[in-house]
């Protein structure tokens, strides 16, 4: 039972969930309290300690059954061989003779109602390659490729075919009936049951995968080299970078406290020393930087502006406002998809609704839409922040307005995955580079959690 | 009265009398929290009773419900305590008299000091120590249970402070040191998820994710709360409170806005839920413009059903040229 209940909590750190050892060893004490008679008891304790977030709800509802199932097989259908009259089971013979030995086998079996054996779907399972797989997503895939190994689709029009023949052959309609529906659900059963196995085997997987360690190297990977699941496991460190950044940024706003002296604080702080100025209270002088974000979503960009976009809202607490923009070949405006607290979620539908194309990414283009519409957006108080490669695609770069924009806000920093060596085909950084008060180069995380950091303390 | 519960059964029992109805889920996460001395952290939309548990089971336990309110700027003067300046002060000047003859028969300066400093504790003593809702909870002389409201409200510094109190139960005061729980609080947590609450707090809370009801669970909800409703009338409330939740609004009907709606259906007298006092009190249930607005249209005056044909422009969107 323990070494279960540690697998499920493997799985559910290898399917994103953290789970701390603290928590883990919660878990046990729950498990001991309300004992393992009661299954929604025994469920409820898990998660109510495994699980801190809504959105691990649901990973903990899937595995929870996968490693806790009832455990027998699901049941089948019958074996309706059993009430055949000898005639009948004749028929049966003779119409099943005419199907190749590999159908017919599988067929009786179907009618027979007997499960598959451990060994059957462990070869199965080693076929389809079920045991490199570990994503609970693909269960149902890797299900259906079992199936198909084992011609599911075949058996099922031949079983049509036979209840043809059946009735042809003169058995009793209703009997032939009863036996299709036998045999439908045996065949349901052994479905059931090939999912299950699908579900579990991928489960124990999950539950053997190694912890990452080379998070550090990934740190340091250029953007355009990582691989879907590094980037998975990139969101997650960039949670975890904007906690300590957050925190570090609190801080070092708190201490900028030195201000003016602020009269009617001092008065009122001081009353209670019947007005003998004790204690000097200042005015706080904490300065949150107000921003406004211009990120390029092209597929080139895409990856390095949804970094940038997860860590500016998860920094939401120490920022006045942010104002985001996203653009290919036009802006728009999305920081309203921003206000809930899920910015993977809201990342996923800004990108949904701006699908990239090829070769439209239009900046000039962009700089007008902000020019007639967001052009107040900007004022002394606000760092403009340009996210992207510069490549126009030889369009107008409309220098124009970019000069008037970074006129207006009081620093434009540019953040370029590219390095200066490289800035010329059809890019218009050097041009822009000029309007700029700082451009850097972030090419991997450990650079843009540096830029981040400096924009924020600065 | 007891102070504990000693089923998850008793729990929802205990709970029901203080007509708090408590699902399987909510009664056995509230019976492992008690037993392992755990705060539990209740999650989910507004106004689906999360504060409403913490005072059932303050109710059902007899024990005092402490609550700290939580907002932006929220500080440990204000959530643990205060030294009391001025009744410091007052006492300085009414025990003027009392601190002369303590003084007066000193020889030199250093000796005065030396006495002065033999009687200062007094001044930093629980006397003057002004508690406030933390504090209070850990010092109280019975088991209390400590309700921390919308949590995410306040900073996250402040979060921060609260794991001393959460996980140990004790603070620490600079004057006096450390000050342990005699008994350990139930503490309630709850949070809107405006924002993300950090790891640190949330490793230390058993989580308790409280949905909207389901039909029949809400229904019981307004029976228990709304007796004078009659109960054909309630069915149909809570099923056009269960569709308008279905439906895309800004902020979705919660289980007390259901229940101010049934207070007035009563006070309204109404027989039946027509389009009239729908249209008369729909402004209980939605606290949107643009939400009631599109109740109105779709609910209330729902358009005609589309023709089946198909629009020319969809026709021409699929059919590939």
């Amino acid at each position: 039972m323990e070494s279960r209940i540690l697998q499920l909590i493997t799985a559910l750190r290898a399917s994103g969930v953290r789970v701390s050892l603290a928590e883990s060893s919660e878990a046990f004490s729950a498990v001991d309290l309300m004992g393992i008679q009661d299954r929604e008891h025994f469920r409820l304790s898990l998660r109510s300690t495994l699980i801190k977030d809504v959105r691990d709800l649901p990973v903990f509802d899937k595995l929870f059954p996968l490693f806790f199932g009832q455990g027998q097989p699901p049941m089948m259908g019958g074996n309706p061989m059993d009430d055949m009259t000898p005639e009948e089971a004749q028929t049966l013979a003779n119409a099943l003779r005419q199907f190749t030995d590999q159908l017919r086998q599988r067929m009786e079996r179907l009618m027979n109602g007997e499960p598959l054996t451990k060994s059957e779907l462990e070869a199965l399972a080693q076929m389809v390659g079920l045991n490199q797989t570990d994503d609970l997503r693909y269960q149902n895939w890797m299900a259906q490729r079992m199936m198909r190994a084992l011609a599911f689709p075949e058996v099922q029009e031949a079983l049509r075919e036979l209840m043809e023949q059946l009735q042809q052959m003169g058995m009793n309609k209703e009997r032939v009936e009863q036996l299709r529906e036998l045999v439908q659900q045996n065949l349901q059963g052994m479905q059931e049951q090939i999912n299950q196995f699908a579900g579990q085997r991928i489960a124990e997987n999950l539950s053997e995968q190694k912890p990452n360690e080379n998070i550090d190297g990934l740190m340091n990977r250029p953007f355009n080299a990582l691989s879907d699941a590094d980037k998975k496991l990139l969101q997650r460190e960039v949670k975890r970078l904007a906690a300590m950044l957050r925190t570090r940024i609190a801080l070092r706003q708190k201490r900028a406290k030195s201000g003016q002296l602020d009269p009617k604080a001092t008065i009122r702080a001081n009353l209670k020393y019947q007005g003998v100025p004790m204690e000097i209270k200042y005015r706080d002088r904490v300065r949150k930087p107000k921003l406004v974000v211009i990120c390029d979503i092209s597929t080139s960009m895409r990856f390095c502006s949804e970094l940038m976009l997860s860590f500016l809202f998860a920094l939401q607490g120490q920022v006045r406002k942010t104002n985001a923009f996203a653009f290919i070949d036009h802006l728009e405006y999305i920081s309203d998809e921003f206000t809930g607290s899920n910015a993977d979620e809201a990342i996923a539908s800004v990108l949904w609704h701006m699908p990239s194309g090829y070769y439209n990414t239009d900046l000039g283009w962009s700089l007008n839409d902000f020019n007639n519409e967001y052009m107040d957006t900007l004022n002394g108080q606000t760092t403009l922040i340009v996210v992207g490669d510069g490549r126009n695609n030889y369009n107008d770069p409309r220098l124009d307005i970019f000069s008037l924009m970074s006129r207006r806000a009081a620093r434009t920093i540019w953040l370029n995955p590219e390095p200066p060596y490289l800035w010329h085909g059809d890019s218009d950084m050097p041009k822009y580079a000029a309007l700029c008060s700082n451009v850097l180069k972030v090419s991997n995380l450990k650079e843009l959690t540096e830029a981040v950091d400096q924009l924020l303390s600065g | 009265m007891t102070n504990s519960f000693a089923s998850t059964d008793s729990v929802k029992s205990a709970l029901s009398a203080q007509k708090y109805i408590a699902s399987d889920e909510i009664a056995t996460i509230v019976y492992l929290a008690q037993k392992l001395e755990k705060p539990l952290l209740t999650e989910g939309p507004a106004g689906v009773g999360k504060t409403e548990l913490a005072k059932a089971i303050a109710g059902a336990t007899g024990r005092e419900l402490i609550r700290l309110q939580c907002y932006e700027g929220l500080d440990e003067s204000k959530a643990l305590y205060e030294w009391e300046y001025s009744k410091q002060l007052l006492y300085t000047q009414l025990l003027r008299d009392k601190l002369n003859d303590t003084l007066g028969k000193a020889d030199s300066l250093a000796e005065a000091a030396d006495r002065l400093a033999n009687e200062e504790d007094i001044f930093f003593s629980d006397r003057f120590l002004l508690q406030r809702p933390l504090l209070r909870a850990i010092l109280c002389d019975a088991p209390t249970v400590l309700l921390i409201d919308e949590i995410d409200r306040a900073d996250a510094e402040f979060e921060a402070f609260l794991l001393e109190v959460l996980s140990d139960f004790q603070v620490s005061v600079p004057e006096l040191g450390t000050l342990t729980a005699k008994y350990k609080p139930f503490v309630v947590l709850t949070s809107n998820n405006t924002r993300e609450l950090s790891e640190a707090l949330k490793r230390r809370c058993l989580y308790l994710f409280i949905d909207y009801p389901s039909l029949e669970e809400e229904l019981a909800v307004v029976r228990l709360k709304v007796p004078e409703l009659n109960p054909k009338l309630a069915r149909q409330a809570v099923e056009f409170v269960q569709k308008l939740r279905k439906t895309d609004m800004r902020k979705s009907p919660s289980i007390s806005e259901t229940l101010d709606w049934a207070n007035a259906l009563v006070s309204l007298n109404a027989k039946n839920i027509d389009k009239e006092t729908l249209e008369d009190t729909i402004s209980v249930l939605l606290k949107h413009e643009a939400d009631l607005q599109k109740a109105k249209r779709q609910i209330i005056n729902p358009p005609p059903p589309p023709t089946s044909r198909p629009r020319p422009d969809d026709f021409g969107r699929f059919s590939g040229n």
